[in-house]
């Protein structure tokens, strides 16, 4: 044989050992499963018939999960990710292992759970028992005989059938060719019973997938709506969109098809518009005016009635007083006149005492050589009192005079002994 | 003419195939589908790029030996292939293969290479040895093929309980039964290379076992990585705990089946001394 031919056996023989089944026999049944994380064997699910866990955290980041038989063979894995969490249930022959890997900053972790078939004696007790159950409580009270009689008829069959293997099997023992070959028909008994798993384990397994097709394609359809949903809320708005523009150009064709008259007298158009709201604004404010005005008018009203008022009662007053104290007629109509033109300075007159009232302050200066005498008297003279001094400023308060401040102050600077006046120190 | 045209129509399948590989794949049983289609063409695929690897770093060689190494690691890759990237779905099958090929390869030491392990005694150990480690089967077997013995011998050297020691025996039975020879057939072992090995066993037995011991140990070294957790060697006396307290089973089972200076080291443990003859040396079995 040659090089070349010893080769394409060899490439053959690797990818039919590729090809071959990889899920696990009815043999290595109970065999635990080999678990490998980055190609390195990290523990294995010691699941028979029982639910086993296997749990590996490490600060390495999870790249890739393997499970194997003893025997080497590859049975199912995933490729982690680099970040975040990955799920994948393998399945092997009627049992199943979840993988759930978690890759964080931290590092990785690995849950493996191996979820086994339930047996073939306890399946059937599982649907005898949920079938007897929906049967007493589907029919509660008139039917109840019915169902126990149902229930009654299956376990005797039961029963019958259990019986009848048992006395298979107890012939199978006692017959002569058990002695040649007792273990063939152990083993074909076995391998019946095995069959029998295989077939309900195999049908199971197709309603499951079914079942999650039917699932998967319930979700996808309702992702399909939901999206379809908002397609359609999309091709809504861009109608209104679209019919708004067709609107706009309508209009504006339409103005453009007017004629340049109409540009011409866009600008005239416009001002009205803006006229009549300024137009508004000042009626408005006129209105608020006027209104103003009433109520200052009625003010005004108010208070020169009030006037009347007190002056009747003035002159009513001063009556009284001149005839219970004149005697002299003409000082009564001397002050009659004189109360008259005091009336008409009262406000002048009461100014004046109001100022009257308050003294008048001010600072000098005397100049060099003005003895205290000389001062003494120049304040005599003005009928007023000295105050304090500071820094060579002296206060003095008088009367007010009848001259404004300033006009008093530049008359007393006239004075001699005087060298500087002023209101403020 | 026949053949020119057989050739063409080859040509003209393996450019469709590798057109569907190209495409989305949307779910795992479309993965399956397609991927099963094109195994062919995938092995040679991985196969053509552990050449490369091979020749870029100077350790490629013209030969059917080196042909084989390369289609072996093509193999390996196209089985974890199959079995991880039906998880990765949707994806293009064929930039998938090539970016796991391409990960593998950027690995330091990707795989166990020696040119004496191309040569037949090379690759019947490099076989067992990097079997073992994916295989219990084939652990428990290298027991038997480093020293010869047989599963009760495995039981009381690693000093295993009841329980661990029924499953010695059917690891036994299974690997006598296919795992020996599947081994072998992946190592492209024919029937007369292993004659070849087992007539060299009986006639050069020294000079045999001699050269065995130092591929097995380029092997051992190269595998034991994958160890779980990196079992380290120890001491005896960290052996002695170990056996004494009765822990570490699974550290006994894989370390001491990789390791020969640890077996020497720890000879005598299980059995408590009480029947430890001379300490063992390899006597390399070619049958199961």
């Amino acid at each position: 044989m040659g090089q070349e031919e010893d080769l394409e056996v060899y490439r053959s023989q690797l990818l039919e050992s590729i090809t071959e089944h990889p899920n696990r026999s009815a043999r290595d049944l109970v065999d635990p499963i080999q678990v490998y994380v980055n190609e390195r064997r990290v523990g294995e699910l010691k699941g028979a018939e029982t639910e086993a866990t296997l749990s590996v955290h490490g600060v390495d980041h999870i790249e890739t999960v393997q499970l194997r038989t003893e025997d080497g063979r590859l049975l199912g894995g995933l490729v982690a990710p680099e970040s975040g969490f990955r799920t994948n249930r393998v399945q092997l022959f009627a049992d199943t292992v979840e993988l759930c890997v978690q890759n964080t900053m931290q590092g990785g972790s690995l849950s493996a759970v191996f979820i086994p078939t339930p047996g073939f004696w306890s399946r059937i007790r599982t649907i005898l028992a949920d079938f007897a159950e929906r049967r007493m409580v589907r029919r509660p009270e008139a039917a109840v005989a019915y169902g126990m009689r149902t229930v009654a008829f299956t376990q005797a069959l039961l029963a019958v059938a259990v019986v009848g293997l048992v006395a298979d099997r107890v012939m199978v023992w006692t017959t002569p060719e058990q002695a040649v070959a007792p273990t063939v028909q152990a083993e074909a008994l076995r391998t019946a019973s095995i069959a029998e798993i295989e077939q309900l384990a195999k049908q199971l397994g197709e309603l499951r997938m079914m079942q999650t097709k039917v699932g998967e394609a319930l979700q996808s359809q309702e992702k399909g709506m939901t999206l379809l949903h908002q397609t359609m809320a999309r091709l809504s708005s861009t109608q209104e969109s679209v019919a708004s523009s067709v609107v706009m150009v309508k209009e504006e064709m339409e103005k453009r098809q007017e004629g340049p008259e109409h540009e011409a007298d866009r600008p005239a158009q416009l001002p009205p518009g803006r006229g009549v709201v300024d137009q508004e604004q000042f009626e408005v404010a006129i209105h608020g005016l006027a209104a103003d005005n009433d109520r200052l008018s009625k003010q005004i009203a108010g208070l020169e009635e009030h006037n009347r008022t007190l002056t009747a009662k003035l002159q009513l007053a001063l009556a009284h007083v001149a005839k219970a104290v004149e005697q002299n007629s003409e000082r009564v109509v001397a002050r009659e006149a004189d109360t008259a033109r005091k009336h008409q300075l009262l406000p002048v007159a009461d100014s004046r005492q109001n100022m009257q009232a308050q003294p008048f302050l001010f600072w000098v200066t005397f100049s060099e050589g003005t003895t205290q005498e000389t001062i003494d008297q120049w304040v005599n003279g003005m009928k007023g009192h000295k105050g304090v001094i500071n820094e060579g400023w002296q206060e003095v308060q008088i009367l007010p005079p009848p001259v404004p401040p300033d006009l008093f102050l530049e008359q007393i600077k006239g004075d001699k002994i005087i060298k500087e006046a002023r209101l403020n120190h | 003419m026949q053949n020119t045209l057989r050739k063409s129509h080859i040509m003209a399948d393996r450019t469709a195939t590798v057109s569907r590989l190209e495409e989305v794949v949307a779910t795992s049983d479309e993965f399956d589908r397609v991927v099963a289609q094109a195994l062919p063409v995938l092995l040679d695929r991985a196969a053509g790029y552990t050449k490369r690897f091979l020749r870029e770093t100077g350790q490629w060689n013209d030969d059917i030996e080196h042909e084989k190494f390369a289609l072996r690691w093509g193999s390996e890759y196209l089985e974890r292939f199959l079995v991880c990237g039906r998880t990765e779905v949707p994806c293009r099958p064929l930039f998938l293969f090539d970016s796991l090929v391409a990960k593998q390869h950027s690995k330091p030491e990707p795989f166990c290479y020696h040119p004496d392990l191309l040569k037949p005694l090379g690759r019947f150990l490099d076989g067992l040895v990097a079997r073992a480690v994916v295989s219990r089967d084939a652990l428990i077997a290298l027991y038997h093929h480093s020293y010869g013995w047989g599963a009760g011998d495995v039981i009381v050297v690693t000093g295993l309980n009841g329980l661990e020691s029924q499953r010695i025996y059917k690891n036994f039975r299974r690997w006598r039964e296919s795992g020996w020879q599947r081994t072998m057939d992946e190592m492209g072992l024919t029937k007369t290379e292993l004659a070849g090995l087992e007539d060299q066993r009986q006639r050069h037995r020294q000079r045999f076992n001699s050269e065995a011991e130092r591929l097995i140990r380029v092997a051992q070294g190269h595998y034991r990585k994958s160890e779980p957790d990196h079992y380290p060697c120890l001491s005896r006396s960290q052996w002695g705990e170990m056996f004494s307290q009765g822990y570490g089973c699974d550290y006994r089972i894989w370390h001491l089946a990789l390791c020969l200076d640890c077996m020497q080291t720890a000879w005598g443990l299980g059995s408590n001394g009480s029947s430890a003859g001379e300490k063992p040396r390899l006597e390399l079995q070619v049958r199961p």
